[in-house]
């Protein structure tokens, strides 16, 4: 028994030995692999999920290979630029898409009238040379460039401008009406403009002449020019439009320094520089670009340091700092365009008084979530809008961060005794703080955050069970008011304030309290927020928002948390790019140089 | 033989319409929605209703089941939710990649796990076979997430031996016919891409073997050990036969009966451990696909990859009782 027990010890010891060899090849320590398995369950239902989240740290700096060659000659430098994204893109026609995944190629194969200008929000000639806007703000006339060509050999021109517009905005339009009828939306035109139609703040579009297009719109809008420049408002080729009709998502025609070649599902999107591109000075610094699918966020950054993939998002928040430290790597962050924040739905009792609310918001201690649970790349948010955008109140000073406050402000409310249930709707249920099972830029880790908070709250007498539910569930129990308090955030899609402030706290146009801000019922701020969408001079606008941000601070209508920079890695012979706040940049500057 | 296929195919059939209409029921069961999944964070009441009703979503679920079933009668499983793409289409597309790394893995499986339990069962006892079975416990036990990321850890980022991931180069040059990489570059007599594919195949097809490959290598031990105490082996070597001919024409043909069953049976395993395999390995096949239409509540997609596999997996076992007569003579398929 004795020898035979010590023959199946010895393997055993020598094979671990040679798996920590392997692991340890590397000179540096091993790469720490963490399991952590989170167990989603739904009270009352019967699906009880199980998701496993893998986590890889490659703080182990990898052996350092270098190539040597027998001829010894130079490297060249690489012809295309591969990009590793998290996953795949949805439609390739711009009309009918949201997602980043798809608009990242999207802004490289396609232009619009204007674009965001580098790692800003602020909307600068693309396709339009000049512009100029009627008093009123009801009319804008664009200039256009003259001599461009669509990928097809279409004549870029006004009436190209006319046609895209018709076929997102009018429901007759027979291309628009084989989308419906396939099943897509034109949601982000619908989401801008108003609607389709006659609800659509655009009236009409005409061409002046080939290359001057004039915009009457219904009512004068705010953000025009910044929705303008979302990757969703850019040209396709008429042609091609009526050629590909609801292929168009396959077989994308535009103007963009790069051109459309292939896509394979679930493996990569490739595109080749056009060598026709007008704007010179911009033009494509690579022969390709290759946009890969790599799911897995440590598969994602292997293939990085295997140096089969140039750049790439979605990093777990502990590879930042150890990406940050190694000269192979550069790491960007992208200006943060993206706020957490923890909501109350104003259909529970206790929360419609506001000295519960600033308990919540005194008894959270928002800086040591910051500074523990994202890799150096959040920041504190105390207004609803990132400090990049220029709606954002610099004057406003956050609720310290005080558990005696928070413990008197309940006392003070009558709850004295600490608070661990709610009334909503007129029924007693638990406090529940509802956190996300998905990783979103705003809340990395959701589930590490959510516990974060509990404890604080728990300090300050507020007891509150955390919950979660998988993602379409927990978007459709919320949009229903059945989450009592729960963690969500918003990146913004135009760069303007009015898509952060009035898409939560407008209210409906019969001044009706939306479920997507948990019912909050404020008129005072839902009109100025209104007036606010509806003037044209910047300045002024700037006040308003700013003020709203003000009331947003006084009211405690919500518990900001952080706002996140999100991380790129890039190889260390990447330049010039630019990580732009929308999520989406331009990859005509980016250029990989030969490795060192 | 042929009445025992006809009953056989009639049962198939059965299993079939079972599977679909568990698949279809369970998938409607999970919570959530298309239409919210798709809407995300902007997802209003108004809406989510109108792309509901645009996805038929608003229709009874019988009503829905029967024009699923009509529909998947004559080969069409419906359009894709999010992509709007031809589900039957699509499967076919997709599905080649996971066969070609189901069946790299099984190679892998079969072609070291045999021998490694032959090997086992006549040293028994010995270091060979301590140290064979630590490794086919280790493989069982590992995760293949986890395995999988230190292959490519090791191959691809510190040996730069093998690439991290995905069924080809970014920049290879390959026209699909039947969309089987190593076959069709076979076809077009295209011997460097044969190489890159194979290089591309081996770390997810080795990490995605493991399990079955350990599975393999036990059952084979202990079917041989048992057949190795049988007479007719002794009486084998009593006859003055040499031991390899005892041991691989005696001794083997019969102990490997019950491992053919689990050979069989491994199917099951490497579809379901494609589906990690393919998402560590970025690996464009069926398996990924169905976790993103899960996570996406694509109903089309889930229904039709799962009635897929099903069919699969019923046909397999048929080969596998097939396979049955072949090598034991003794197995009669009667109805």
């Amino acid at each position: 028994m004795q020898s035979h027990r010590l023959k199946l010890a010895l393997p055993l010891a020598i094979f671990v030995a040679l798996l920590v060899f392997a692991a340890c090849s590397a000179p540096a320590a091993p790469p720490v692999v963490q399991t952590v398995v989170v167990e989603k369950v739904q009270t009352g239902a019967p699906v009880v999920q199980t998701q496993v989240v893998e986590k890889i740290q490659t703080s182990a700096p990898v052996v350092q290979t270098v190539v040597v060659q027998a001829t010894a000659a130079p490297a060249q430098a690489p012809e295309a630029f591969v990009f590793g994204a998290q996953g795949e893109p949805v439609c390739l026609d711009p009309a009918v898409i949201t997602d980043g995944i798809s608009g990242r190629i999207i802004n490289q194969v396609y232009e619009g009238l204007v674009k965001f200008d580098k790692d800003t929000t602020n909307p600068v000639p693309a396709l339009a040379k000049s512009w100029t806007t009627s008093d009123d703000g009801k009319e804008w006339t664009f200039k256009l460039q003259e001599g461009v060509k669509f990928h097809d050999g279409t004549d870029f021109n006004a009436d190209a401008v006319v046609k895209n517009f018709d076929y997102w905005g009018n429901t007759k339009n027979p291309q628009h009406d084989a989308q419906i009828k396939a099943g897509q939306t034109f949601e982000y035109y619908e989401a801008q403009f108003g609607g389709f139609d006659e609800n659509s703040i655009i009236e009409k579009v005409e061409a002046v002449d080939p290359t001057t297009v004039k915009f009457t719109l219904r009512q004068p809008q705010g953000p025009f020019l910044n929705n303008l420049a979302m990757f969703v408002f850019v040209f396709a080729s008429p042609t091609a439009l009526e050629k590909y009709g609801v292929d168009t998502c396959k077989n994308p025609v535009g103007t963009g320094p790069y051109k459309f070649v292939e896509w394979k599902p679930n493996e990569q999107v490739t595109l080749d520089a056009n060598a026709d591109y007008w704007d010179k000075a911009n033009a494509p610094k690579m022969n390709r670009v290759i946009v890969r699918n790599i799911p897995n966020n440590s598969a994602r950054l292997l293939a990085l340091a295997a140096g089969e993939i140039n750049a790439l998002e979605g990093m777990e928040p502990r590879d930042v700092a150890a990406i940050k430290d190694d000269p192979r790597f550069k790491l960007l962050l992208r200006p943060t365009n993206t706020t957490g924040y923890l909501a109350f739905n104003y259909n529970v009792k206790e929360f419609n008084d506001p000295k519960v609310r600033q308990a919540f918001a005194q008894a959270i201690n928002k800086k040591a979530i910051v500074d523990a649970l994202y890799g150096g790349t959040g920041l504190v948010a105390k207004e609803l809008q990132p400090p990049s955008l220029w709606g954002y109140n610099p004057n406003i000073t956050d609720w310290a961060y005080d558990t005696e406050a928070a413990k008197k402000l309940l006392a003070d409310a009558g709850f004295a005794n600490g608070l661990s249930e709610v009334t909503l709707n007129g029924k007693k249920v638990p406090l529940e703080l509802w956190y996300m099972p998905v990783s979103r830029p705003y809340y990395p880790n959701p589930k590490d955050i959510g516990t974060a908070m509990a404890a604080d709250l728990a300090k300050a007498g507020i007891n509150v069970s955390l919950q979660t539910v998988d993602w379409a569930t927990y978007l459709d129990r919320r949009a229903k008011g059945e989450l009592p308090l729960y963690m969500l955030g918003w990146t913004g899609d135009n760069g303007d304030p009015d898509n952060f402030v009035c898409y939560f706290f407008c209210m409906s146009a019969d001044d009706k309290p939306l479920s997507r801000e948990g019912f909050v019922n404020d008129k005072e701020l839902s009109d100025l927020l209104k007036k606010a969408a509806s003037t044209i001079d910047k300045a002024e606008r700037t006040k308003m928002y700013q003020e709203s941000e003000q009331m947003l601070h006084d009211k405690i209508l919500r518990v900001f948390i952080a706002n996140n920079q999100p991380p790129l890695a890039l190889g260390a012979n990447v330049e010039g790019y630019i990580p732009n706040p929308t999520g989406t940049e331009y990859f005509n500057t980016v250029q990989v140089k030969a490795a060192q | 033989m042929g009445r025992y296929l006809i009953k056989r195919s009639l049962t198939l059939i059965l299993v079939l319409l079972g599977v679909s209409l568990l698949v279809f029921g369970f998938v409607r069961l999970i919570p959530g929605d298309p239409a919210v999944v798709m809407l995300g964070e902007r997802a209003t009441p108004e809406s989510i209703e109108r792309v509901r009703a645009q996805l038929g979503l608003d229709k009874p679920v019988y009503e829905q089941y029967l024009i699923f079933i009509a529909n998947a009668l004559r080969g069409d499983l419906g359009t894709s939710v999010l992509r709007q793409e031809p589900v039957t289409r699509e499967i076919l597309r997709r599905f080649p990649a996971t066969i070609e790394l189901a069946f790299g893995a099984m190679i892998v499986a079969t072609f070291l796990g045999i021998p490694l339990g032959i090997l086992s069962a006549v040293k028994r006892n010995s270091w060979f076979d301590a140290s064979s079975m630590v490794v086919a416990l280790t493989g069982v036990s590992m995760p293949i997430f986890w395995l999988g990321l230190m292959l490519i850890f090791l191959f691809a980022v510190t040996l730069h031996w093998l690439p991290s991931g995905a069924r080809l180069d970014a920049n290879a040059q390959y026209e699909p016919i039947t969309n089987l990489v190593l076959l069709d570059s076979l076809l077009q007599a295209n011997l460097a891409l044969f190489a890159q594919g194979l290089r591309h195949l081996i770390l997810p097809a080795v990490a995605l073997a493991t399990i079955p490959m350990a599975i393999i290598a036990r059952m084979t031990r202990s079917s041989m050990l048992e057949v190795l105490n049988q007479d007719y082996v002794r009486t084998a070597r009593a006859k003055g036969l040499k031991e390899r001919s005892v041991i691989l024409r005696h001794a083997l043909r019969n102990a490997l009966l019950p491992v053919i069953t689990v050979v069989g049976l491994q199917v099951g395993i490497l579809l379901s451990g494609a589906i990690l395999t393919e998402t560590v390995f970025s690996w464009p096949g069926i398996g990924r696909w169905l976790v993103d239409a899960i996570y996406a509540r694509d109903y089309p997609i889930v229904q039709g990859v799962t009635l897929t596999i099903a069919i699969i997996f019923v046909l397999i076992n048929l080969v596998v009782d097939i396979l049955y007569t072949l090598v034991d003579p003794r197995v009669r398929l009667d109805a």
